[in-house]
């Protein structure tokens, strides 16, 4: 595996490494894109973004972390317009920097919260994304699921004393006036309507599922306690692109990945994931496959070309094992 | 501001250089805390760097070996190695800024580090500014176990009331990966180590402390260099930044108290 460290953008101005495998004949046609959460820096919360990218390397995937304009070591955005715009921008430079280095037109975003709208959004506007993370992204809990939720906790109150510390909190930050003016600052930007937000996404899971663009939507027990089967999509569940995702619920880890178990389990479900999206494999690259001319030849393999390889043509799966002594996830893919 | 790699092929260290923009004998050495410390004060140096280069003053912040952008995996962090990771880091600054005045800001274990940096006779650094360091390593540790499980239950939506018992039970609960990241035997060892008797200065270079008023560790690892007639100042420092939180709105990104108060020692 090799790091570089790299300044790219129109003015340099964006700090990133690039990870590349050892064996470049064996490196996959498709490399990672991993940015911020929140706005920590580019290792990702507790170095999961350097983690990730070295099993990633290991498996013969090629990733670029990087920093946003604005956040962690890069430089302040150029223009003074909307803060997805310039996501876009971002995100397009690192896309050109992989491919002059590496030749690779097709990538993956590893989208960590906030990440996964900015993949979203990008994706939108650029048919070299081909799969997005979405880690505790979007998420549209029906009624009974709430409710399920409230259940639990109040169950839990009489012999867990960090549901009653939780619930504190809660009531302070809902009625504490220190805790409003503390929030206050939010409240200068327009908040964006929850019909808004669904129409969004609607619109932009049609389009990118109908472009075989797969999609990884994955919550954790920070989101809930259990799934029935696709909760946080709430009424999206029932849409025919819903048939065409990866979607798992790991109520076994949290959205900060703060145990090492955690870390763990995330990186085997995500380099399982990649590797399928490279082969042509998931739900959605299938789909679009069957019904739509080959697709477009990029600099290595067509999309059907890879699914043709073998398992080992990349690299041995033994990413999808989970590591011994560690819970297996709760698997819950949505196809057909 | 330029990403590199250096140091030997077999250890290399990640780091940026800020050049200073203006003509100045004086560069920074920044020594990072560890983990998540890390992460929380990476856009306060980040600023802190910018303006000291503005200022005429060249910085390099780096990572440890298995810490942040470095190679190495978060189980090959110790304490021997980061010592030599600072001298390291310190010849690396001189070559690029040609600084003949190279101060080492520590923070929190990083200011541990410096001083068992500057101790071992292989750098020359001509000052030493220490920010709330760690000199009682066994409180250090029970206060990371601690944040570690404050961690699981705020991000659990309904937590596990077994961590909390186990961390009022076991003595080593959590303690190989705190808040996150791995910690080898090793380096636990050597942070159970860790107190005043073992982290003593020399009177080559002047050392400032800033900390807390109410850190007993400091003041009295602070008493015991002054018995031994050491240079150094203790300062009293209170701010607001948790070190162990991800920032929100009572615990700002980059506390203005600490930008300012960092860049007032630099530039006594």
């Amino acid at each position: 595996m090799k790091e570089t460290p790299v300044l790219f953008g129109p003015d340099r101005s964006l700090v990133g490494i690039v990870n590349t495998p050892d064996a470049e004949g064996k490196m996959a046609p498709v490399a990672c894109l991993m940015l911020n959460m929140g706005a920590n820096y580019r290792v990702g919360p507790h170095r999961i973004n350097v983690k990730l990218a070295r099993e990633m390397a290991a498996h013969g995937i090629s990733s670029i972390r990087f920093d946003l304009a604005g956040l962690g070591d890069s430089g302040q955005p150029s223009g003074a317009g909307h803060f997805m715009k310039q996501v876009v921008l971002d995100m397009q430079a690192a896309m050109n920097l992989v491919e002059t280095m590496l030749g690779i037109r097709r990538f993956i975003v590893i989208g960590l919260c906030s990440g996964s709208t900015n993949g979203m959004a990008t994706a939108m506007v650029d048919s070299r994304i081909v799969g997005i993370l979405m880690f505790d992204g979007y998420a549209f809990p029906g009624r009974r699921s709430q409710l399920e939720l409230a259940l639990h906790r109040a169950l839990a109150v009489p012999t867990n004393p960090a549901v009653i510390g939780k619930t504190m909190r809660w009531l302070k930050r809902k009625f504490s006036a220190k805790a409003a003016a503390a929030r206050a600052p939010a409240d200068l930007f327009e908040p964006v309507p929850r019909e808004v937000t669904e129409e969004i996404f609607h619109r932009s899971m049609t389009q990118l599922v109908g472009r075989g663009v797969a999609l990884f939507f994955l919550y954790t027990g920070t989101t809930h306690v259990r799934d029935h089967g696709r909760d946080q999509l709430g009424r999206f569940a029932a849409e025919p692109y819903a048939r065409h995702i990866d979607y798992r619920f790991m109520g076994e880890i949290d959205h900060g990945l703060t145990s090492l178990a955690s870390q763990r389990t995330f990186m085997a479900a995500v380099c399982e994931w990649a590797l399928r999206v490279a082969r042509g494999r998931t739900p959605g690259q299938q789909h679009a496959a069957a019904k739509a001319a080959p697709a477009e030849p990029g600099p290595g393999l067509s999309l059907n070309a890879l699914a043709a390889l073998p398992d080992n043509a990349l690299r041995p799966a033994d990413a999808a094992a989970a590591p011994e002594g560690q819970p297996q996830a709760t698997t819950k893919t949505i196809a057909g | 501001m330029t990403p590199l790699l250096f140091g030997p092929a077999s250890r290399q260290l990640f780091g940026l250089f800020h050049p200073s923009e203006r003509e100045g004998a004086t560069a920074v050495l920044l020594c990072p805390p560890f983990g998540q410390e890390s992460i929380r004060a990476h856009r306060l140096f980040r600023v802190l760097a910018d303006r000291l280069a503005r200022a005429g003053v060249a910085v390099l912040r780096f990572d440890y070996y298995g810490c942040g952008d470095s190679p190495g995996d978060d189980a090959q962090g110790e304490l021997e190695g980061w010592r030599r990771d600072v001298c390291v880091a310190h010849d690396e600054l001189k070559r690029l800024s040609a600084a003949s005045h190279v101060v080492w800001l520590g923070a929190r274990l990083g200011a541990s580090v410096a001083v068992l940096a500057a101790r071992s006779g292989r750098a020359d650094p001509a000052r030493l500014l220490l920010w709330d360091p760690v000199f009682d390593g066994n409180q250090y540790l029970a206060h990371l176990r601690e944040r570690h499980v404050d961690a699981l239950e705020q991000s659990f939506v309904v937590p596990d009331p077994a961590w909390r018992r186990e961390l009022a039970r076991k003595p080593e609960a959590f303690g190989s990966e705190l808040l996150g990241y791995e910690v080898a035997p090793a380096l636990l060892a050597q942070l159970r180590a860790l107190d005043a008797n073992a982290l003593p200065l020399t009177a080559l270079y002047e050392t400032t402390v800033l900390a807390d008023p109410e850190d007993a560790a400091a003041r009295h690892w602070a008493d015991t260099q002054l018995a031994r007639h050491m240079p150094l100042r203790l300062l009293p420092f209170k701010h607001p930044m948790t070190w162990t939180a991800d920032p929100h709105p009572n615990n700002a990104m980059v506390p203005a108290e600490a930008l300012q108060r960092l860049l007032a020692e630099i530039g006594n």
